[in-house]
């Protein structure tokens, strides 16, 4: 869909127009600021650009304050990740990807998040659907389910290493410095993404959608299978993204429960030690800080890609019934 | 036949609402469940279509319904908001219900018959409300149910489109066996060979459509079946009516005729073909409807035969 906006005296341009515009001029300044060596102009320019567009938008006063205001966030959001690539050259990121226990952090950093992910999702979408038909006590079970949202992460390790390791309630599972505590570590701080995005999912289901399939003759299971999932579908993996993506990213949990992970790595046909990249990052910046950078990068593209390719997956996730 | 003598109670954290009612619809007729907004017309369509539970019987041609669940009662559903399965195709939304019938009828035809056979291929999301609510009246036809339950089809859309539509569903409705709800009196009055007035999950009143309408059972069933209500003692001894707590409808009521008695007009509404017009009658308000704007004073006459007298103890809340 694409609205044509008239900025002031300028001629209107279309929506998509103007976003490639804006954007080619904003790498245009940041190119120019980083040759010169001067990141604070880029800084500047930015949100100077943000209060321009916003008085060409003609929305008033509070139109440019909000604008500075919104271009300010976009700039501490987006600024310090490009600067975080453009700093890290190809040739040490390939020198960084060139060392084994790099390739085994990243390995360990995308498998053991789609374990977490994998088993949040069992256990959180049936919860999801049952949050949603509603029961006694679901507001607590809901607290219950968010709690992890606000409890500090390294306390969340240490939680879950004494329930579930030595001594625990699996005796015999794992859990310090092994791939299953790792996991349920993961799953731990992640859970309430993917069991909050797959209730949303269920959320926007017309209820009398499902009536309808019901009187058309489908059982309770057919009319999951044929109209609750695909409709929920999208909700239920764009919690999962989130859920994946948040198990990457944490750190806390990790470096109490597995700093160091005994892990099977396939291209080496064996066990091996390895380390959770944030873990990695945050150690290897003592000892060599541009492969802490380099495996940065790659874990910020990793992340990315993931995220544009299930965006692009879930776009018509309606179909996938 | 569609038999019902259900009763179920209905509770949140305040307040329970009971919903009891003993109707009976016959092979290929439309009965009307006409209410105000509250009065547990839908939750009835709901328990019917066996989404909840409920206390006493439902039969329909002469097999019993109360363990089935919704999949197996053989009763199409059809709603305000359309409900229609959005990630599917026009034509897969007509055809969901055939994997489970074996006798369905064809998607394609039935979309020819409502009109809409250009659709079959478009998602519903594209689609206007009256072409969705025509999409959705296939979908019900299609798995040839043993009778609809239609629960305000024709309320969300827009007053040309739910002309026209209410026109088709009538042919459409012609020979099949329904339950309709709604609100709108004059709705009721096109759809339905028979009306049930619902008020506070009771039926007030049931009967054949015009009789329901000429005569009210009750003040309230009158009021809301759009008569006019008066005490005799409250109009002037030429109007000629009999004694006792009357009804009148609007129609019946004629507006300057040489016999009449003297009327002032308190108000006149224009409404599509007619005016309607409140009339001040001796100590009595009347609503009639006149062809053209009539004077200030003018006068009014109801032929005899047209008042109706209502039952002495014709309280509402009483079933």
């Amino acid at each position: 869909m694409s609205t044509d906006v008239r900025y002031g005296g300028v001629p209107a341009l279309g929506a998509r127009a103007l976003v490639l515009a804006v954007g080619a001029v904003q790498v245009a300044a940041f190119l120019v600021a980083d040759a010169l060596g001067r990141p604070t102009l880029y800084v500047a320019f930015a949100v100077a650009s943000a209060a321009c567009l916003g008085a060409l938008a003609d929305r008033g006063p509070f139109g440019i304050v909000a604008a500075c205001l919104s271009g300010a966030l976009l700039v501490a959001l987006v600024y310090p990740l490009v600067t975080l690539v453009t700093v890290a050259s190809p040739e040490s990121v390939l020198a960084a990807l060139a060392r084994p226990d790099v390739r085994r952090t990243l390995y360990l950093s995308v498998y053991a998040p789609l374990l977490a992910t994998l088993l949040a999702c069992v256990l959180g979408v049936p919860l999801a659907l049952l949050l949603r038909r509603g029961f006694p006590g679901r507001p607590l079970v809901e607290s219950l389910v968010d709690l992890p949202l606000v409890v500090p992460h390294s306390v969340a390790g240490l939680a879950v290493l004494l329930a579930f390791g030595e001594g625990g309630a699996f005796p015999t599972l794992p859990v310090l410095g092994a791939v299953p505590g790792l996991v349920l570590a993961l799953a731990f701080v992640s859970a309430p993404y993917a069991v909050d995005g797959a209730r949303e999912g269920f959320e926007t289901v017309d209820r009398d959608a499902e009536r309808a399939a019901r009187s058309l003759g489908a059982s309770r299971f057919e009319t999951f299978r044929r109209v609750t999932a695909p409709l929920a579908v999208r909700g239920v993996l764009s919690g999962a993204i989130l859920s994946w993506a948040r198990a990457v990213s944490e750190y806390g949990a990790v470096a109490v429960v597995a700093y160091n992970v005994s892990v099977f790595y396939p291209p080496a046909g064996e066990r091996v030690q390895a380390m959770f990249g944030s873990v990695f990052v945050v150690r290897e910046l003592d000892v060599n800080f541009d492969a802490a950078v380099a495996v940065a990068v790659c874990l910020l593209a990793v992340c990315v890609v993931v995220f544009l390719a299930v965006r692009a997956l879930t776009r018509d996730a309606g179909r996938w019934a | 036949m569609l038999r019902f003598d259900v009763r179920a109670a209905f509770r949140d954290d305040a307040t329970t609402f009971e919903v009891a009612a003993d109707l009976t619809v016959r092979d290929g007729e439309t009965l009307c469940l006409l209410g105000p907004s509250g009065s547990g017309k839908t939750l009835l369509l709901e328990l019917l279509a066996g989404f909840h539970d409920h206390d006493g019987s439902i039969e329909l041609d002469g097999r019993s319904l109360d363990d089935a669940p919704p999949e197996e009662r053989d009763l199409s559903l059809v709603f305000q908001n359309y409900a229609l399965f959005s990630h599917l195709s026009v034509r897969e939304n007509v055809a969901f219900g055939a994997t489970y019938h074996e006798d369905a009828r064809d998607p394609d035809a039935l979309l020819a018959r409502l009109g809409v056979a250009d659709l079959a291929t478009r998602s519903p999301e594209t689609l206007s409300g009256g072409e969705k609510q025509r999409v959705a009246l296939a979908r019900a036809l299609c798995v040839r149910p043993d009778a609809f339950l239609l629960d305000e089809p024709l309320s969300a859309l827009d007053a040309p489109t739910r002309e026209r539509l209410r026109d088709d569903l009538v042919d459409v409705l012609a020979d099949e066996t329904a339950v309709y709800v709604t609100h709108d009196r004059t709705t009721a009055r096109a759809v339905a060979d028979r009306v049930a007035v619902l008020r506070g999950g009771r039926v007030a009143q049931v009967g054949p459509t015009e009789a329901v309408f000429e005569r009210p059972a009750t003040r309230f069933v009158a009021a809301f079946t759009g008569a006019t209500v008066v005490e005799s003692t409250d109009l002037p001894a030429g109007l000629d009516a009999p004694t006792g707590t009357l009804a009148v409808r609007p129609e019946h009521v004629r507006v300057g005729v040489d016999t009449g008695v003297p009327a002032r007009v308190t108000r006149a509404v224009r409404e599509d073909a007619a005016h309607r017009v409140t009339l001040a009658v001796g100590d009595a308000e009347l609503v009639a409807y006149a062809p053209t704007d009539p004077p200030t004073e003018t006068t009014v006459a109801v032929p005899p035969g047209r008042w109706h007298v209502l039952p002495r103890g014709g309280r509402d809340a009483d079933a």
